[in-house]
C-alpha cells in the first residue's frame, strides 16, 4: 500500500477477476471480487494474486489478460467495475 | 451483393454440433461454394492416448471473437455467409469440437475464408481444452494470443 495521503482516505476501486484453465484450479474458483487502490493496473492486480499464492508467478508470462473481454496489456489501468481475466494460451478448435 | 454479417451463425454448444444445419445456414442461390471445416477429436496426442476431451471457455469473449472473426472475413475474402459453432463441455473421440461453414459465389474465396477463421480462432478465441489420458489430465498446449502495446513481445508459452 501506498502511504497514506493527507486527507487519510485511500481511493478504492472493485473489479471482478476471471480464472480460466490451469490458473482456475490454482486459484480455487473461477470468479472473486477484488477491492484495489485507484489508480492500480493490470500487472499490480496480477501481484496480489501472487502475494496470495506464490505459484501464480510461474504463469505470468505464459497468461494474457482482458478487460471486459477485450485483450489487455499488463499496464492497463483499471476502473472500478471491470470484468477482468487472465488466460493461458489458448487452444480451443 | 456480399450478405451482411446479421446473417452469419456464431454458436457456443453443450450438445452435438449440428453441421447440417449450419451448411443450411449458408447456404443461398447466390453462392457458387460452400467449405467447411471439421474439427475433431483425436485418439493421440503427442503419443499418449487421449481418452477424451474437456472444453471450457470465457464464453461472452469467445463470442465476442468469433463475432470479430466472422467480420473478419467478410472484409478481406469477397464470401457470402458464415456459420462458426464451437461444442464446449466433454467430447470423446472423433467427435466434432468446432464446424465452420463459409459460402461464396466462387470456390477459392471460400477455402482461403474458411483457413484464415480456423487458424484466427485457434489463436485468439478464449476456449481451453483439457486432455484426459489413462495415467492423468493435463491443459494442452496452446496458443497466446497477441496483447496490444506492451513493451514485451512473445509468442506461445514454453
Amino acid at each position: 500500500m501506498p502511504s497514506a495521503t493527507p486527507s487519510n482516505v485511500t481511493a478504492s476501486i472493485r473489479v471482478k477477476v476471471l480464472f480460466f484453465g490451469r490458473l482456475k484450479e490454482i486459484a480455487g474458483g473461477a470468479e472473486e471480487i477484488v477491492e484495489l487502490t485507484s489508480g492500480s493496473r493490470i500487472e499490480e492486480l496480477f501481484a496480489t494474486f501472487v502475494a496470495r499464492q506464490p505459484e501464480f508467478a510461474s504463469y505470468r508470462r505464459s497468461v494474457v489478460a482482458s478487460r471486459n473481454q477485450e485483450f489487455a496489456a499488463w499496464s492497463t489501468p483499471l476502473d472500478s467495475g471491470d470484468e477482468i481475466a487472465f488466460l493461458p494460451p489458448v487452444s480451443g478448435g | 451483393m456480399p450478405t451482411a454479417a446479421s446473417a452469419d451463425l456464431i454458436l457456443l454448444v453443450q450438445k452435438t454440433i449440428d453441421a447440417d444445419a449450419l451448411v443450411r445456414h449458408v447456404r443461398t442461390g447466390a453462392d457458387g461454394a460452400i467449405v467447411t471445416f471439421d474439427g475433431c477429436v483425436r485418439n493421440q496426442s503427442h503419443g499418449r492416448r487421449t481418452l477424451y476431451l474437456e472444453y471450457e471457455a470465457y464464453e461472452s469473449m469467445a463470442l465476442a471473437k468469433m463475432h470479430e472473426i466472422a467480420a473478419d472475413v467478410h472484409a478481406k475474402f469477397p464470401i457470402d455467409r458464415v456459420a462458426i459453432a464451437h461444442r464446449l463441455g466433454r467430447l470423446e473421440i472423433g467427435e466434432t469440437s468446432v464446424y465452420i461453414a463459409i459460402s461464396a459465389p466462387h470456390r477459392a474465396a471460400a477455402f482461403e475464408a474458411c483457413r484464415f477463421a480456423i487458424d484466427t480462432l485457434k489463436r485468439s478465441v478464449p476456449i481451453w481444452k483439457k486432455e484426459y489420458f489413462e495415467d492423468g489430465a493435463v491443459w494442452a498446449d496452446g496458443e497466446l494470443p497477441p496483447i496490444p502495446q506492451d513493451t514485451q513481445t512473445r509468442k506461445s508459452a514454453s
